[in-house]
């Protein structure tokens, strides 16, 4: 079985208004799986239900074939960490404990803190090219710093699924992609919602969300098709491809 | 491991200064070597020959009162940090859930009202009142919308606290006499004075099993650093942490308040300094905020006896006039510290 | 009490008395604390706010001329109960506005400023004076006191008896009995000074003395009598010294100060009222004899310790008796070196 995470006609219901109708996907191993649609499609939603952070009001979510209902928080936390879309705290605390919580799902009255513990927390540092930040406080740190932190701590949890709420938003161009690639060079199963379509292309899989269905499934270039654009999105676009490399850009249109 | 003992040596011993501090300094003088003697009386009998009032007064006046001062003023800190971890709010203090708000009532009731005709104490009544004003609290909080929405909770909580002071406030104008209405006024604005070894056997060990359940917790409040959603995604049980500990919390000041009445500024500035001197991780932050507190509450009621030579000011006062400008000075900290 | 038998004992100046009192002129003015009334005959129908200024009326015989009775503190004397029970008690604590006037009153007789005054519980005194009903304060409460500053007012002089003799008279002048008035004066004079004459036949010259009314709590510190008030005016009296340094009417002082300064006696309070459990004498017996502090003072090891009448510390005539019973205990005691 090469699917990781999936979930099964997912409903979600707040006060009356549905946000989620009969969802149902599956994340394979390793891939990178995207989730795409407009505002209020429901993206943060469908995170969050995947993430076990709330319960879906029709159909299940699986974690590794396990109901992820029955699971507990722990075991949960184990597998699958979240980067959230703006986590913040008036806490003055320093970057390596901020990714030191990381660990938080591993250790207990038996398992205090160790060396091992220490060397995975750098390794997360490293892996975002955080290193130079170590001792910096919360406070101190940028819009795109304060995201490589969060990814850090996601990582030292050692997950084998990584989902991320619009890791890149509100932040400017220079530091949007230097998080994704940071993204896409990890060797996680990783979902990851997102906003801008041109960097959509580059995940394995997309899932597009409108107003609460999942309306396609697939390959990036299969499924941002022009007309989907024009009825999901409500755009004109057209592709081009990048003299430089090749590589499929999509070109939107007024 | 020897820089844990080491540190632990230090508390203890900064907690035994503070005792004996409180222990030899009061509202009349005796001499220390009086007050050493009394101590080796009575810790290990060995026979001084002493005025009995002395001895009455350094054993059962000033050390059941620098203990129970130490117990509350730990206890007060400690929920102030945990509530300020748990509904990421730095104005939570203890009293946010209704429980100070409540506690007054429910004295007033007994002494003004007669509720209990003379039979139950205003500790009694006050307990009451501080368990009755939570229960409401937090069942407005889940009735207006999710319990764990920490939003929910505080609004709850000041629109609770908002009723009981007016129900306070009400039945003390409608009190027949000012005498009646200052001796409740005395005792709201906190009190030590009437404490004696009984109230130790109940404040010491509720501040130890309350700190005790917070450090059990360390990992879990450092956890909600950025939030519930945050803390739930690292592994935590977010509704049972909460539930745990807000109800410890609320317990403990209940306990606390119903004791001494209404201590304010300890559950609020002690956490505050010692976020500002220590940084972050409950580990540190707790020891040294329930050490604060208590070294704090000793020293304030040292002041609240001496201040005014031969009459007693209420120790509420005196932690509400020093409180003020520390959290000034305090919220000045932060600001640079940026 | 006392009050009949020293009143036997002084039958030649009554008669006196009579021989020379004058009746009332009407109309009739009085200036009683900054008001001045004006009464046109003697009031037949009376309302009291407050046990003293009932009492007082019953003890000038003035009896029939009260319909209504409010504010007490402990039962009526004794001797003026079958009398007390005929009229109308119109609330145990502070009536209200229009309980008072429902009454058609022609006086309103008051014991403390903080009833009827300028933030009175129960009005102010244009809201009676508006309805042509004068009103009587008792002089004690307002001569040479601010009653808006401190929770029971501050005094500014120290208590001085007069005020009680004054009330007196003016209230006999106001009824036209200045006879019984002038008598009930003299009684009480010639009771203090037999207190004074009896204290003084203690040996000990340098006697010292606490007042205790109550607490909010048991063992917290306890409200006691200062200096300036109707207490401190009693043991300076007789000549003992009040331990307690305080300026204030009733300050609270801790047990710890209390026990250092030992005084010779101790005087607590008893009263009917039982709203904080230290209210009850018993209760406070109890606490000064299991208290380990308290217990090893001088006057609780030698039991010297008075009960006095709540309503003797405030400014009555109980205050005389309560004057009688302490010189009586200060002369019985054994206080020799």
């Amino acid at each position: 079985m090469n699917t990781v995470l999936s979930c099964a006609g997912v409903g979600f219901k707040v006060r009356g208004a549905e946000l989620l109708n009969g969802v149902s996907l599956d994340v394979q191993r390793d891939e990178t799986l995207g989730i795409v649609g407009p505002n209020g499609s429901g993206k943060s939603t469908l995170l969050k239900l995947l993430a076990g952070l709330c319960e879906p009001s029709a159909g299940h979510v699986q974690l590794g074939g396990q109901a992820l209902g029955k699971m507990s928080r722990r075991s949960i936390a184990q597998t699958l960490a979240v980067v959230e879309q703006q986590a913040d705290t008036d806490d003055g605390i320093r970057v390596f404990d901020a990714v030191a919580l990381g660990r938080t799902p591993w250790l207990s009255a038996l398992q205090p803190w160790s060396p091992a513990d220490e060397a995975i927390v750098e390794q997360a540092l490293v892996d975002v090219d955080a290193v130079h930040l170590r001792n910096r406080l919360w406070r101190s740190l940028s819009g795109g710093e304060r995201q490589r932190v969060h990814i850090a701590r996601a990582l030292a949890q050692r997950p084998q699924i990584l989902l991320l709420d619009e890791p890149a938003n509100h932040l400017d161009i220079q530091h949007q992609l230097s998080i994704l690639q940071v993204v896409r060079a990890l060797p996680v199963t990783t979902l990851i919602a997102l906003h801008d379509l041109n960097q959509a292309l580059k995940c394995d899989r997309l899932a597009v969300l409108e107003r609460g269905r999942l309306v396609a499934l697939g390959e990036p270039l299969h499924v941002l098709t022009p007309e989907r654009l024009q009825t999901t999105f409500g755009v004109r676009a057209h592709y081009l491809t990048d003299p430089f490399d090749g590589a499929p850009i999509l070109r939107f249109l007024a | 491991m020897s820089r844990r003992l080491i540190r632990l040596l230090l508390v203890l011993l900064t907690l035994s200064v503070a005792l004996i501090g409180g222990v030899a300094i009061g509202e009349t003088s005796i001499e220390p070597s009086v007050v050493l003697q009394v101590l080796a009386n009575k810790l290990w009998g060995a026979g001084y020959v002493l005025d009995p009032i002395d001895e009455g007064i350094v054993w059962n006046y000033r050390l059941t009162r620098a203990l129970v001062a130490a117990a509350c003023g730990a206890g007060l800190a400690t929920c102030g940090v945990i509530l300020q971890s748990l509904l990421r709010n730095p104005l939570a203090d203890p009293y946010l859930l209704g429980i100070s708000a409540g506690a007054s009532t429910g004295a007033v009731m007994v002494a003004l009202l007669g509720v209990g005709a003379g039979a139950i104490s205003l500790s009694v009544g006050a307990f009451a009142g501080a368990v009755t004003a939570f229960v409401l609290v937090i069942l407005l909080a889940r009735v207006s919308g999710s319990a764990s929405s920490t939003g929910q909770i505080i609004l709850a909580g000041i629109a609770g606290s908002q009723l009981f002071n007016a129900l306070t406030a009400f039945l003390i104008t409608r009190s027949a006499s000012s005498e009646q209405a200052r001796g409740i006024m005395f005792w709201l604005l906190g009190n030590l004075g009437g404490v004696r070894w009984p109230s130790v056997w109940l404040a010491v060990p509720v501040a130890l099993l309350g700190l005790v359940v917070c450090l059990w917790h360390r990992r879990a409040l450092d956890a909600f650093t950025f939030g519930a959603d945050s803390a739930a995604s690292l592994g935590i049980a977010v509704r049972r942490v909460q539930i745990l500990l807000i109800g410890c919390a609320a317990l403990v000041t209940a306990v606390m308040v119903s004791i001494v009445g209404s201590i304010g500024f300890v559950g609020l500035v002690i956490p505050h300094a010692a976020r500002l001197l220590l940084g972050t991780g409950h580990a540190r932050l707790l020891p040294a905020s329930a050490l604060g507190g208590a070294v704090f509450l000793i020293a304030a009621d040292v002041l609240s006896r001496t201040l005014i030579k031969g009459q007693v000011i209420p120790v509420g006062v005196i932690t509400a006039l020093v409180g003020a400008p520390v959290f000034a000075l305090i919220l000045v900290g932060r600001r640079s510290a940026r | 009490m006392l009050l009949p038998r020293v009143a036997t004992l002084l039958t030649a100046l009554s008669l006196c008395a009579l021989a020379q009192a004058a009746p009332t002129a009407y109309p009739l003015t009085v200036e009683n604390c900054g008001s001045s009334l004006t009464f046109q005959h003697a009031p037949a129908r009376t309302v009291t706010i407050g046990q003293a200024g009932t009492e007082m009326l019953y003890a000038l015989g003035l009896g029939d001329k009260v319909v209504g009775t409010s504010l007490w503190f402990n039962d009526v004397l004794g001797t003026y109960k079958a009398q007390n029970d005929r009229i109308e008690r119109l609330a145990d604590n502070e009536p209200s506005f229009e309980a008072v006037i429902a009454k058609r009153p022609e006086l309103v007789a008051v014991e403390l400023e903080w009833m009827v005054g300028p933030q009175g519980a129960v009005g102010t005194r244009e809201q009676f004076h508006e309805l042509k009903i004068p009103t009587y304060l008792l002089p004690s409460d307002c001569e040479a006191k601010d009653n808006l500053v401190g929770s029971d007012g501050t005094r500014l002089a120290p208590f001085r008896i007069d005020s009680i003799y004054k009330a007196v008279s003016q209230l006999a002048a106001i009824f036209d009995v200045q006879a019984r008035g002038e008598q009930l004066n003299d009684q009480l004079k010639a009771s203090l000074a037999q207190s004074i004459a009896t204290a003084k036949k203690q040996q000990r010259k340098d006697v010292s003395a606490l007042v205790w009314f109550s607490s909010a709590e048991m063992d917290i510190e306890p409200f006691v009598a200062g200096h300036k008030g109707v207490p401190d005016f009693m043991l300076s009296t007789l000549g003992v010294r009040n331990v307690v340094e305080s300026d204030e009417e009733w300050p609270t002082v801790g047990w710890e100060t209390i026990a250092k300064a030992n005084p010779t006696f101790l005087v607590i309070a008893r009263m009917d009222r039982r709203r904080f459990p230290a209210d009850d004498y018993q209760k406070k017996l109890a606490f000064l004899r299991s208290d380990p502090v308290t217990r090893n003072m001088e006057a609780v090891k030698h039991n010297r310790i008075i009960i006095l009448d709540a309503m003797a510390m405030q400014a009555s005539l109980r205050t005389f008796d309560g004057l009688a019973q302490l010189a009586s205990a200060i002369n019985g005691y054994d206080l020799s070196p």
